[in-house]
């Protein structure tokens, strides 16, 4: 099959019953992407497909041919950091930073489609990201922080 | 494991025709039941690609591809199943992929969609290979993860017809990220209707008067929950002692929009 990950076409061997997440992290080789749950609660391998973020463990890969796919390996820019990136290390929005693709992600996904989120919206955008470490409150600051650069 | 993903309604109603294929819709809970082997598919379809999603108006009704994701519906102004869509946890990520239509098919009682389709009276729309039919959603969902559907049929579409009676919903969970545990969708109109989730395997359907709704309320579920629906989230005889609550908030948050 071909995948498109980060603009890149990838031309990859998958059985029909690979997901997603395993095709980008084994066939394309891009690591960041985590492996949580498989059950679609964890949030960890939250990627984006054609401008949504998705869980990647419950999409087959074969189902994202076609479609364009973006991983956390398209935030930065070399060693200059997303300002979504810039504001969760600003906040100390992680520890073992096991959750934060994803939590990078959705928090993108948030700022950009709403310019002046409340501390509610933020719960509820984060609403399906587990972190096991920070107990959330550095999150819900860098997310805010994010919003206003 | 064989997988194909039609670009039609024709392509997916063949691809079914033997019966023994699983259908893919959001994949949210059918990708990871595969994955932890719970379901071993031989073949799957994909509805991805067959022109399924998006909501219309038809007459005085709405028409809703099975394919329409939660957050499309959250947009839209269907009563009832905008609402519901708005408080699916899991995160936008589940929002954005998760369908009507697979959560329709799935039936899991402990879930949003099936007795907000009961109460707006919707009729699902299935097709098999050379046929299609309507079913009422009342009679689609027939227990516990069990529908009318018939392994060779996919559900293409639900219609709901226009309602003037103002709508409430209440789902009732006691943690943030929790499927509901009860849920209640009612319509205040000259008479109220008030439907029950995640009470029972099916949703149970309450028909009361304006007059008299509050002192008949109770008996009227204690009378129709006979089975109330036990799982990990909560026992039965708890479910069956709050549902009439969550029922009686249900109406009076639609009395108040009246
Ligand atoms: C973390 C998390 C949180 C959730 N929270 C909630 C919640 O708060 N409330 C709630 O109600 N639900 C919740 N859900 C479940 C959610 O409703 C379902 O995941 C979703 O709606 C299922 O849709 P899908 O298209 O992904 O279905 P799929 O996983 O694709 O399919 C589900 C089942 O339906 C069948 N199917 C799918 N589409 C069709 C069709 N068109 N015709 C025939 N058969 C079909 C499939 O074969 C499968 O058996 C949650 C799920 C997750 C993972």
């Amino acid at each position: 099959m071909k995948l498109t990950v980060n603009g890149v076409e990838h031309e990859i061997d998958v059985d029909p019953r690979t997901l997603l997440v395993h095709a980008i992290r084994e066939q394309v080789g891009l690591t960041g992407t985590h492996v949580g749950c498989l059950t679609g609660d964890c949030g960890a391998c939250t990627v984006v497909v054609d401008g949504q973020t998705t869980k990647s463990c419950s999409v087959l890969a074969l189902s994202a041919e076609g479609s364009a796919v973006e991983t956390i390996e398209s935030l930065a820019d070399g060693d200059d950091l997303h300002p979504v990136q810039q504001a969760f290390w600003d906040e100390f929005g992680f520890q073992c930073g096991f959750c934060l693709p994803g939590m990078l992600l959705t928090a993108k996904e948030l700022v950009e489609s709403t310019p002046d989120p409340t501390d509610d919206d933020i719960l509820r955008a984060i609403d399906g990201n587990l972190c096991r470490c920070t107990g959330y409150n550095t999150i819900v600051a860098a997310v805010r922080k994010a919003a206003r650069s | 494991m064989r997988y194909t993903r039609p670009a039609d309604v024709d392509g997916v109603t063949a691809a079914l025709a033997d019966g023994d294929a699983v259908v893919v819709g959001g994949g949210t809970m059918v990708v990871p039941e595969m994955t932890h082997g719970r379901v071993r598919p031989s073949a799957v379809v994909d509805l991805a690609k067959a022109g399924l999603a998006g909501i219309a108006r038809d007459g005085d009704g709405w028409v809703i591809g099975a394919m329409t994701t939660y957050t499309e519906l959250a947009r839209s102004n269907v009563p009832l199943l905008a609402t519901a869509a708005r408080g699916i946890t899991g995160g936008p990520q589940i929002r954005n992929r998760g369908t009507v239509g697979g959560s329709a098919s799935y039936a899991n009682p402990s879930s949003d969609v099936p007795a907000v389709l009961v109460a707006l009276g919707a009729r699902m729309r299935l097709a098999r290979r050379g046929g299609a039919r309507e079913v009422p959603a009342a009679e689609f969902f027939a227990g516990a993860f069990r529908t009318a559907r018939e392994p060779d049929e996919v559900l293409t579409a639900i219609t709901v017809p226009d309602t003037a009676a103002a709508p409430g919903y209440v789902k009732f969970k006691l943690v943030e990220g929790s499927w509901p545990i009860v849920t209640a969708a009612a319509l205040a109109g000259p008479t109220i209707r008030v439907v029950l989730g995640g009470a029972a395997a099916a949703p149970v359907v309450v028909e009361l008067e304006r007059a008299s709704w509050r002192a008949r309320l109770r008996s009227e579920v204690d009378r129709l929950l006979t089975e109330p629906w036990d799982d990990v989230l909560a026992p039965g005889h708890y479910r069956a002692r709050i549902a009439p609550v969550i029922a009686a908030r249900a109406v009076a948050g639609a009395l108040e929009e009246a």
